[in-house]
């Protein structure tokens, strides 16, 4: 239903988004992942209409959008990655605020503000001011502004970021319900490999401006499906033993980390056999080993030659 | 635009501090100041030096007693000097010859204003006495007062901007000036609101749902606009039936003249929020914009006792001196429609300009 086409944006000369191409089906979960900076934000301003793309389109039912961004506004929610409340009001009356602009009114609003609230699981607290509530709970509310005039497609940008645990459990929880039982179509935002991996059919994994990687989760990871992610528990830190694992062939991107190392091998490669040697040459004491099919943090580690977030 | 006006209602009340303590401080500055009347007021402590006798310095008192603008009372030198230093009286006159000083404890407004009147009666005076002095005629000064009465020639003198004379009206003044400087704080940091819009993402809300643009703008500028005019005409009305000041009876003309000046400075901040990268940098900018118009465009002291001709330059590009023109041109000087149109049309022209061009730099701006 939605998609973009080679989407570019250059900032005073810099270019913070380029040769974007993804697409959403109705009633996906598709998750756009990157590291800060990457250019997550600014792709998801060009495709909800708040930011020229310097080239590309952005087209809805396959109709370009830049020009005509009214059709896309009416179908479209967008949860902004800072807090775009008005902190002095309740959250009850900035939710009325934002159905307002909406063109709701009386009963239709009402059951709107009430239905939304019930979804963050707000409508014990609607009445208390909005700059009092936790980071959690005006995450929530975030959340509930998009959802007044009831989109199909919903847009999120980093909703969960900075908040405890608890909250942040209950937002991935509402988001999958809304896209498993409503039938809303979702595109994530995080840096986090966990909350797309559970939330998420597809996955964009973004890096400098670019889509780098793209597919299911399955095809992701089976770009390293044929290695194994190993990580090996010492009983303390021995310097001499790392700078010789890493000699080994066939071992990549190995990382100490605090008393353990971790890294790659081939699957089914043998030299886990001559590592146990060196290890004992070196009078180190294995105390666990664990092997391990690659995760998408390790898929983006494989990609870009960095973790997610550092 | 209906739902973007009263949000911004909505929100004062939770937070009326800020704009209710601007309404305060005219009040308490117009108030307190307007209690030096200079006809009621104590008269101005005079003494002269030696270059003078008694009787000199008694008549230089009287003469200038006689204009009834200011009262002057002679006194003995040490006598002045004491009620200065103590506090008693914020300046006193010290006479000479041909000259004379002004001593100051405190920096007083009102004291341009006595400088101008000395200025001016003393100009005349040493010009009468100069020419008295080259004539052998002992009744000139008698002749010139009687030829004075039944002038031969009659020249009107007029100002610039109108037909009349300097009046001089320390409570108009203040109330006036006051209330114009004060609402430029009430106004810009009103409109702040859309900076701080931009810049906590409440505004992108804005623009997704089906809201034009221009309601959102037209919805905020209405706000700022009503609540800097209600502030001026509420302070109006409380100097006018509390205070009793003597404001005249065209009230229409003032409220007039009122919303042009609040629609110019609204247009103004337009531009200001169009210019400033992050709304804190407002807290440093309004203050001094405001302070720096009202001193430049006569709002705590009267523009015609300026006499800088760059400030006066400058003065002619401020709404808020064709406001305060304006204001007491109807107050005091009575003047007609026709006279007020220039003042009136020149702060709608400014507005206009104004708006076009903040609404083009605001559109063009992303805050952080
Ligand atoms: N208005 C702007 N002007 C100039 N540069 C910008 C602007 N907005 C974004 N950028 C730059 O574009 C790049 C991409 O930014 P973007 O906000 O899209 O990243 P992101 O993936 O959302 O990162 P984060 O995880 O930190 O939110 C960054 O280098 C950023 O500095
Ligand atoms: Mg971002």
């Amino acid at each position: 239903m939605l998609e973009t086409e080679e989407l570019k944006k250059v900032f005073k000369g810099k270019i913070a988004v380029e040769g974007a191409n993804l697409y959403l089906d109705k009633g996906e979960s598709v998750g756009l992942l990157g590291p800060n900076g990457a250019g997550k934000s600014t792709t998801i301003s060009m495709i909800s209409t708040l930011l020229k793309p310097s080239s590309g389109d952005v087209r809805l039912y396959g109709k370009s959008v830049i020009k005509n961004p009214g059709k896309m506004r009416q179908v479209l929610g967008v949860v902004p990655q800072e807090i775009a409340l008005y902190g002095e009001l309740t959250a009850y009356e900035n939710l009325k605020f934002f159905g307002r602009i909406y063109g709701l009114s009386g009963k239709d609003l009402e059951i709107s503000i009430q239905r939304v609230l019930e979804l963050v699981g707000l409508v014990d607290r609607q009445k208390e001011i909005v700059k009092t509530y936790s980071g959690g709970m005006k995450r929530r509310v975030n959340i509930a502004a998009a959802m007044m005039h009831e989109p199909e497609v919903i847009i999120m940008d980093e909703p969960t970021v900075g908040i405890d645990p608890q909250s942040r459990s209950h937002i991935l929880e509402m988001v999958r319900q809304l896209n498993q039982e409503k039938g809303l179509t979702v595109l994530y935002t995080s840096h986090y490999m966990e909350e797309v991996e559970r939330l998420c059919d597809r996955v964009y994994v973004m890096d400098h401006g670019r889509i780098i990687a793209s597919g299911t989760k399955e095809e992701l990871k089976s770009i390293l499906s044929s290695e194994e992610t190993v990580w090996m528990e010492l009983d303390r830190p021995y310097p001499e033993f790392f700078k010789e694992l890493q000699s080994f062939d066939g071992i990549r991107q190995a990382a100490e980390i605090g008393k353990g190392i971790n890294f790659i091998v081939p699957k089914g490669s043998r030299v886990l056999g001559n590592l146990f040697q060196a290890a004992e040459r070196h009078r180190a004491q294995i105390v666990n080993v664990t092997v391990q099919t690659p995760t998408l943090e390790d898929v983006f580690l494989h990609l870009t030659g960095r973790k997610l977030r550092d | 635009m209906k739902s973007v006006f009263s949000l911004q209602w909505q929100r004062f009340r939770r937070t009326p501090a800020m704009v209710l303590s601007f309404f305060a401080m005219t009040i308490l500055f117009v108030a307190m100041m307007a209690g030096n009347n200079p006809a009621e007021r104590a008269p101005v402590l005079t003494y002269a030096d030696g270059s003078m006798t008694e009787q000199q310095a008694a008549e230089w008192v009287e003469l200038l007693n006689a204009k009834e603008e200011f009262s002057f009372q002679l006194v003995k030198e040490a006598e002045a000097r004491k009620a200065v230093s103590s506090g008693d009286a914020t300046l006193a006159l010290y006479m000479m010859e041909a000259d004379y000083r002004l001593v100051l404890a405190a920096d007083d407004m009102s004291r341009f204003v006595l400088e101008a009147f000395l200025d001016r009666t003393y100009r005349e005076e040493l010009r009468l006495r100069q020419m008295e002095s080259q004539t052998a005629d002992a009744g000139f000064r008698e002749r010139v007062a009687t030829v004075m009465k039944e002038p031969a020639l009659r020249v009107e003198t007029s100002t610039l901007e109108g037909t009349d004379l300097f009046q001089y009206d320390n409570q108009l003044q203040l109330l006036f000036g006051m209330s114009l400087f004060f609402s430029v704080y009430t106004i810009m940091f009103s409109l702040t609101k859309i900076v701080e819009e931009k810049k906590y993402g409440t505004w992108n809300r804005l623009i997704l749902s089906p809201l034009g643009k221009w309601e959102i703008y037209l919805g905020h500028l209405t706000y700022s606009f009503v609540i800097g005019f209600a502030q001026i005409v509420l302070v109006f009305l409380l100097f006018r039936y509390v205070f009793g000041f003597n404001l005249g009876d065209r009230f229409a003309a003032m409220l007039l003249i009122t919303a042009c000046y609040t629609f110019a400075i609204v247009a103004l901040s337009m531009i200001i929020m169009g210019l400033v990268s992050r709304p804190q940098q407002l807290q440093a900018i309004v203050p001094i914009l405001a302070t720096g118009m009202a001193m430049i465009g006569g709002a705590f002291w009267p523009i015609e006792i300026v006499r800088n001709p760059f400030l006066l330059a400058v003065s002619k590009i401020l709404p808020i001196t064709y406001g305060l023109d304006a204001l007491k041109g109807v107050a005091i000087y009575n003047r007609s429609w026709q006279e007020l149109a220039e003042p009136i049309s020149i702060m709608l022209l400014f507005g206009v300009v104004c708006m076009g061009i903040g609404i083009n730099l605001m559109e063009r701006r992303s805050y952080q």
